[in-house]
């Protein structure tokens, strides 16, 4: 789960800078697809190690809203829609402290 | 002061490059300021080993692998030379990676497409340049990674936590990766292909007696600005990437380091120092690699002399660039390669530093200028922790890695 | 003068200064009736590899005997040669032609010389 907060945390902060100007398009838009093609990839390892105290479809739904506004903000890059990908990006941050709970209660219960 | 050019050449290209600043970024991702203590063990380290290494130059006209050949034999220098060039190796496509995902990020062409233009660029550098231009355009270039000292302290970073860093101290989880990540930033410290290049350099630059006070101040000065800025990334990391829990497995995440601190030109900085910072490593690493072979079997050698005049000598950097270039047009990660060469450099040192520390108190190379107590108890410390390091650090890089 | 400490793996120079390679090994005449006596300084070859052990000599020569000057021996100077034995060895011979640099002048002809700006074009 660490690995999941890590990427959906890459792919808000990296959201930030290009909303900032700081960054450019095509950077932003591959680091956006590499988030969401790696958390997809975390999603199926953590599948294969279930944990009984931690209900593994939280962390399904989690991931996969966290990648489905990763992969919107990824096409509103293209589109140069500000607006949009603002929203998105507050969606995600909402994914991300909901990841965090998450990867925080996992590790409490594997104390 | 254009002596002064290759401490801070030495330092940029061998402190400062993708390996130093991958584990600094992920120490500080990872762990905050606590790993700080690494970097400056580290660079204490080199300090000491790059002044013995010019001191042996300037007194006995010998480079490092020189002495070694001629007091250890063709047998142990063969076993040195397998060690330390195999690992150099890696390392030398790490930097080439590091220059292509510099360019990826700025341009979004994959840095496999860059290796080759890369590597043509680096070998007609060395082609056709001298080592003056070497030295003194690489030293120039790689101020460009002062923004990471910059970057660091738009920051604000707590300077009473980041001193307290100081001391070691084990993390409340994470132990094995705590334990990896220290060892890399050791191994990406002290890296024994410098102290080639810096004893090589100081031949070049005609070095004699009179400059072991200039070689002190060159070797503390250069060693300690590549200490510094890698400290500056671990901070800008620690504040930067932690907070939002991002941990550095990756060279796309590391070009967010500077993105809060400047906002506007962060981007641009890192990527344009990692090019930078990468560039002089490759430079460097291919230079200590043909200088390791043309001292080591008694070769005409010089970056002053034009390639037919040192026909063997250009023909080992000619053929390890172009090598070099092969694992990155396939696609090999190149930080994959940075994190296994880290942890190979740690296990190989004590092949570089003992016969090192034997050298340093010949009395026929040295005379009068032989190491004191000081400098003999700092080598035993490094040779004991070399051993420590060369014994964990794959088990490490296996658990924690 | 200590043979293994003084000579051996000593770097060699020619009368001008050109670097010969180092010394791999030693030729010494033992008889009853006189002290041993060093004749010939050994260069490179299979020498230097017959140190590590015998078969790594004998796959150097074979590999040397593929490809460029094609000659896998060490080359033998006499010890007559030696001018002086100080931080390096002085010989009072000339490099090119003891053949101590037949593969720097194989590799210069065959690869490096046929690459624009190696600095061969000023001779001709």
């Amino acid at each position: 789960m660490d690995a999941a907060l890590s990427w959906v945390g890459t792919a808000g902060m990296a959201g930030d800078a290009w909303l900032r100007h700081t960054t450019p398009d095509k950077y932003t838009r591959q680091t956006l697809d590499l988030s969401g093609q790696t958390l997809l990839q975390i999603g199926r390892d953590l599948r294969k190690s279930p944990r009984p105290a931690i209900d593994n479809a939280m962390i399904d739904t989690a991931l996969a809203r966290s990648r489905s506004h990763i992969a919107r903000m990824s096409r509103l890059v293209v589109e140069k829609n500000a607006p949009d990908f603002r929203t998105q990006l507050d969606s995600l941050r909402q994914d991300q402290k909901l990841v965090k709970q998450l990867a925080d209660s996992i590790e409490a219960s594997s104390k | 002061m254009l002596q002064i050019t290759l401490g801070i050449v030495t330092s940029v290209g061998g402190f400062l490059e993708i390996g130093s600043v991958t584990t600094a970024a992920q120490a500080g991702a990872r762990f905050g300021y606590q790993l700080l203590w690494a970097i400056a063990l580290g660079t204490i380290c080199l300090i000491f080993l790059v002044e013995m290494s010019g001191r042996l130059a300037a007194v006995s006209k010998h480079t490092v692998v020189d002495a070694m050949r001629e007091r250890f034999g063709f047998p142990f220098f063969f076993i040195v030379c397998v060690g330390i060039v195999v690992v150099a190796f890696m390392v030398l496509v790490a930097e080439l990676g590091g220059i292509g995902f510099g360019l990826q990020i700025l341009t979004g062409i994959g840095f496999p497409w860059w290796a080759v233009p890369i590597s043509f660029v680096v070998w007609l550098l060395m082609w056709k340049g001298t080592f003056g231009l070497i030295e003194n355009g690489a030293s120039l270039l790689g101020l460009v990674t002062l923004s990471f000292l910059f970057a660091a302290f738009r920051l604000h970073p707590s300077w009473s936590s980041a001193g307290a860093a100081l001391i070691p101290s084990m993390p409340q989880s994470g132990k094995a990766q705590y334990g990896f990540i220290a060892v890399s930033i050791i191994g990406a410290s002290i890296s024994p292909y410098l102290m080639y290049f810096y004893s090589s350099g100081a031949i070049e630059d005609k070095w004699d007696r009179t400059y072991i006070p200039i070689n002190r101040f060159i070797a503390g000065f250069g060693m300690t600005f590549g200490g510094v800025l890698s400290i500056a990334v671990l901070i800008a990391s620690a504040l930067a990437l932690q907070p939002n829990g991002i941990l550095v497995d990756t060279f796309p995440q590391a070009a967010l380091l500077m993105t809060t601190a400047l906002p506007k030109w962060g981007f641009y900085l890192f990527a344009v120092s990692m090019i930078f910072a990468c560039f002089g490593a490759a430079l460097e690493i291919s230079l200590a690699i043909a200088y390791f072979f043309a001292q080591g079997f008694g070769w005409n050698w010089s970056e002053d002399l034009e390639p037919s005049k040192n026909a063997r000598y250009a023909f080992v950097y000619t053929i390890i660039i172009m090598l070099a270039a092969i694992p990155l047009v396939l696609g090999v990660d190149p930080i994959k390669v940075t994190v296994i060469s880290m942890a190979l450099t740690s296990a190989t040192l004590p092949l570089a530093i003992v016969p090192f520390l034997f050298l340093m108190n010949d009395p026929i190379y040295l005379g009068k200028y032989r190491n004191g107590w000081i400098s003999n108890t700092v080598v035993a410390i490094i040779i004991l922790m070399s051993f420590v390091l060369a014994v964990i650090s794959i088990p490490l890089q296996i658990i924690g890695g | 003068m200590g043979l293994v400490r003084d000579v051996l793996d000593k770097k060699l120079m020619d009368r001008e200064d050109c670097c010969m390679g180092r010394v791999s090994g030693l030729v010494m005449h033992v008889s009853e009736h006189a002290q041993p006596r060093v004749t010939h300084i050994l260069i490179g070859g299979p020498t230097p590899w017959m140190r590590i052990h015998p078969s790594l000599g004998r796959v150097s020569r074979w590999l040397a005997g593929m490809w460029g000057p094609k000659n896998g021996e060490a080359v033998r100077i006499p010890w007559s040669r030696v001018e002086t034995i100080g931080r390096d060895i002085k010989l009072d011979v000339e490099a090119k032609e003891t053949g101590a640099l037949d593969w720097e002048i194989w590799i210069a002809r065959h690869v490096i010389e046929r690459i624009p700006g190696s600095g061969s074009e000023e001779e001709e």
